[in-house]
């Protein structure tokens, strides 16, 4: 019984997603096809997302995205190459990338060890801490408080996975809420049937900064863990890894990251002209520093 | 395309407490049958009681089921479902709304107004059937049960329900099986049912392809046992002498 | 026993009952036949009120059937009602689709149903089939049940609507032989038919009905031989020549 389901399943999803084998490395089919696809998401404020265009994302990630296309350009020769776009949600990003639908994502997705098995991660291109929001009259500062209470996560996310580990191994008592997406996860917290709400440092300004009275709420609490996003593209394809990397390194060396940083996390952002206000982290100043591809555990 | 294979991952801990993925699975498991059978009770004794509204003389009571099935048909379950978790709590006495957004356990509150929703959800779609089967049986049944001396209830009891429910025993199944697949709705509002946590697994492992597999086999293999409990239902039920049940 | 006093009855625009008057004493049999339409049916129903009317008065055994105030569900209890098809209820076996109103209704017990159901059964000569269900009988079988099914609620009058007319004509005749039975044990009946020698048989007296109006009444002898109202002749003509 397990053999043949073994069997027929993987027999449906190969022919679900039957994508010519991918003997050749990715420039030499960016070079071939004259098409570079990109993988964005729709609503991974200020990283990766749909404003006012809904055919063309914006976003930090998406700047260092077209970074590396200008270096493809260079390298293949190829000035008039042709920029696709396709639209991931966390649950397609990573099969998208392996069968070759999508070449490059760069959204915000962590560079973890699981992911490491199915994709190539980029240098990090960012670096946050997993933290707390809360409203200031709560009273919550920091984890300890959130013993026996209601806190919300995105289902999904690192966070939920920390936040459950904390649970069960200092016996907190919390109920864990997993919201369907950042947006519903603050609305748990705003009708309050959640104290707090456990995410990305960065994503958290992000809904702050949408909220009817961002005076209101505050970001707090000792970052659980650190995450580093990455750009993802396919595994064993040193070639095309290597111009990936360079274009982001360059950006460091330059001094051009500080420009793009300010622009989308430093000043008001499309398209609702929300500033997060979120200044650049020690861990993220090392990281440009030092480039690596390595998660975050790893270091 | 070059995907990492890895069938064993059920079996690994998914790194919080002692629990391995397959536990996961078996929880969402529980949690979309509690849903989904509790909401089908439910479903089945509004809807009947809607059907049978819809079916009797006069104007008031036919027109108030018609309005229920026209409201609860036309808006999205989606949007239903927000509606019962987010909106309407907001309007009950401030006591009970701190008690079910603050006190009750986030998972319990979740389940309460899923439940709700996919109830009355269904129960549209039940009176629809089970007004369909009354309207299929021949006029004369009505007349010989009023002929000697039954009320309206007791026609119903035991002359027109007995026959109609048998008549709408297929269409009544796949409405079972619907509600099996929507109680997948759950997940949007953080109830860790089977479809919420075959995404967790996915997201936590990296072994999509994997979790959603297992979801679907679990899917299917529910599916076909619920098909099944029908069918032999249905066969229970037939009535000697006729092919397919009452007409 | 029943008493028409000027009773109307409209759909809509058509008039189908014009001021009917009419008595059946008890332990009376009166076949009330007329051509198709002319509001024979209409007529049989309104005496337990599965159609209503809009004027007049129907008394059954001393009760006004159109008084609101009055228990329908009692009055019905008491009045036999026998369709053209049957009508059984499918689901139930034989035995069970004639001790159901009495169990439910009456409020009898289980036993005391069971042993009348099947002296009933008896009497209509298909005690053998008691556990059959009504998919499982010929017409004539199943109208037979009917009939018990209506005589196990101990009715003070029996009331037939052609009740032989969805019958092969094989069957007809043990059908009209257990309604002689009955109008030989002295129930009151009323039974719209056109059977001519059932009615001549068995009747007491013959109504003509057409167009919502009773144009002749009078014993079978007479009206069979010497009908006096020209419709009547006519219908008798039609009747015993259907093939001109």
């Amino acid at each position: 019984m397990r053999l043949t389901t073994r069997l027929l399943t993987t027999a449906v999803i190969a022919s679900a997603f039957a994508a010519p084998a991918m003997a050749e490395g990715t420039l030499d089919k960016i070079k071939s096809s004259g098409v570079i696809v990109l993988g964005h998401r729709d609503a991974s404020i200020p990283f990766s997302y749909l404003a006012n265009d809904p055919s063309k994302p914006i976003g930090y990630s998406h700047d260092l995205q077209l970074k590396v296309v200008e270096a493809v350009k260079k390298q293949l020769k190829m000035p008039n190459l042709q920029v696709r776009y396709n639209l991931v949600t966390s649950q397609t990003r990573i099969p998208l990338v392996q069968n070759g639908t999508v070449d490059l994502e760069c959204g915000s997705t962590t560079n973890n060890l699981e992911r490491q098995k199915q994709v190539t991660f980029s240098v990090g291109i960012f670096e946050i801490g997993t933290r707390l929001m809360a409203a200031k009259t709560s009273g919550v500062k920091d984890f300890p408080d959130l013993k026996g209470k209601n806190v919300v996560t995105t289902a999904g996310t690192t966070s939920e996975r920390l936040l459950k580990a904390m649970n069960a191994e200092k016996q907190m008592g919390m109920n864990i809420i997993s919201a369907k997406d950042h947006g519903e996860s603050f609305l748990m917290l705003e009708s309050g049937r959640a104290v707090a709400f456990m995410m990305d440092d960065a994503l958290l300004y992000g809904e702050m900064a949408k909220a009817k009275n961002p005076g209101n709420w505050v970001v707090t609490g000792k970052p659980q863990s650190f995450e580093i996003y990455g750009c993802m593209l396919r595994k064993e394809d040193p070639a095309f890894k290597k111009v990936v990397d360079d274009a982001i390194k360059a950006t460091y060396k330059s001094g051009e990251i500080n420009k793009i940083y300010s622009k989308w996390f430093m000043s008001p952002v499309p398209p609702k002209g929300l500033n997060l206000n979120f200044p650049m982290s020690d861990e993220f100043k090392e990281l440009v520093a030092k480039p690596n591809d390595k998660s975050a555990e790893q270091m | 395309m070059n995907y990492n294979w890895d069938w064993n991952i059920f079996f690994k801990s998914t790194g919080i407490g002692s629990e391995i993925y397959l536990d996961w699975f078996i929880s969402g498991l529980g949690w979309t049958i509690a849903v989904a059978l509790v909401a089908w009770i439910a479903a089945l004794a509004i809807g009947s009681v809607l059907g049978v509204m819809r079916t009797l003389p006069g104007k008031v009571l036919p027109a108030i089921a018609t309005a229920y099935v026209e409201l609860f048909r036309n808006v999205p379950l989606l949007v239903q479902l927000f509606m019962w978790y987010f909106v309407v709590p907001d309007y009950l006495p401030e006591a009970t709304q701190i008690w079910f957004k603050q006190e009750l356990n986030p998972a319990t509150s979740a389940y309460i107004s899923v439940v709700v929703c996919l109830a009355l959800f269904t129960a549209a779609r039940v009176c629809e059937q089970v007004r369909t089967g009354i309207q299929a049986l021949p006029r004369g049944q009505s007349a010989a049960a009023l002929a000697v001396g039954f009320s309206i209830g007791q026609t119903y009891r035991y002359v027109l329900l007995p026959q109609a429910f048998r008549v709408i025993i297929p269409p009544l199944t796949s409405e079972f099986l619907n509600i099996f697949k929507n109680s997948s709705v759950a997940s949007l509002i953080g109830l860790m049912e089977l479809l919420a946590q075959t995404k967790q697994t996915a997201e936590f492992s990296a072994n999509i392809f994997e979790a959603f597999t297992l979801a679907t086999v679990i899917y299917f293999v529910l599916n076909m046992s619920l098909m099944t409990l029908m069918n032999l239902i249905e066969k229970k039920v037939r009535i000697p002498g006729m092919m397919g049940g009452a007409k | 026993m029943i008493r028409f006093n000027n009773v109307h009855k409209w759909f809509k625009d058509l008039h189908v009952l014009n001021g009917i008057d009419l008595q059946v004493a008890q332990g009376e049999v009166v076949v009330v036949c007329g051509p198709s339409g002319s509001g024979k049916s209409t007529m049989i129903r309104t005496v337990n009120q599965l159609e209503s009317i809009n004027e007049g008065e129907i008394w059954v055994d001393g009760k006004n059937v159109a008084d609101p105030k009055t228990d329908l569900n009692a009055l019905r209890a008491e009045v036999g009602f026998v369709f053209q098809h049957f009508n059984l209820y499918p689901h139930l076996s034989v035995v069970d689709n004639i001790t159901l109103s009495p169990i439910k209704v009456k409020g009898m017990d289980k036993a005391a149903a069971d042993k009348q159901a099947v002296a009933l059964l008896e009497r209509v000569g298909l005690a053998h089939k008691k556990d059959a269900f009504p998919a499982q009988l010929s017409g004539g079988q199943q109208q037979r049940v009917a009939i018990a099914r209506g005589l196990a609620m101990e009715p003070r009058v029996m009331l037939f609507d052609e009740p032989t007319s969805a019958l092969d004509p094989e069957m007809i005749g043990e059908v009209l032989k257990v309604m002689k039975d009955l109008a030989e044990s002295g129930m009151t009946m009323m039974v719209v038919t056109h059977e001519m020698g059932f009615a001549r048989e068995v009747a007491d007296r013959v109504v003509f009905i057409d167009h919502g109006k009773i144009v002749e009444q009078a014993p079978p002898e007479a009206f069979f031989k010497n009908p006096q109202h020209e419709r009547a002749q006519q219908f008798l003509r039609q009747l015993l020549t259907p093939m001109s």
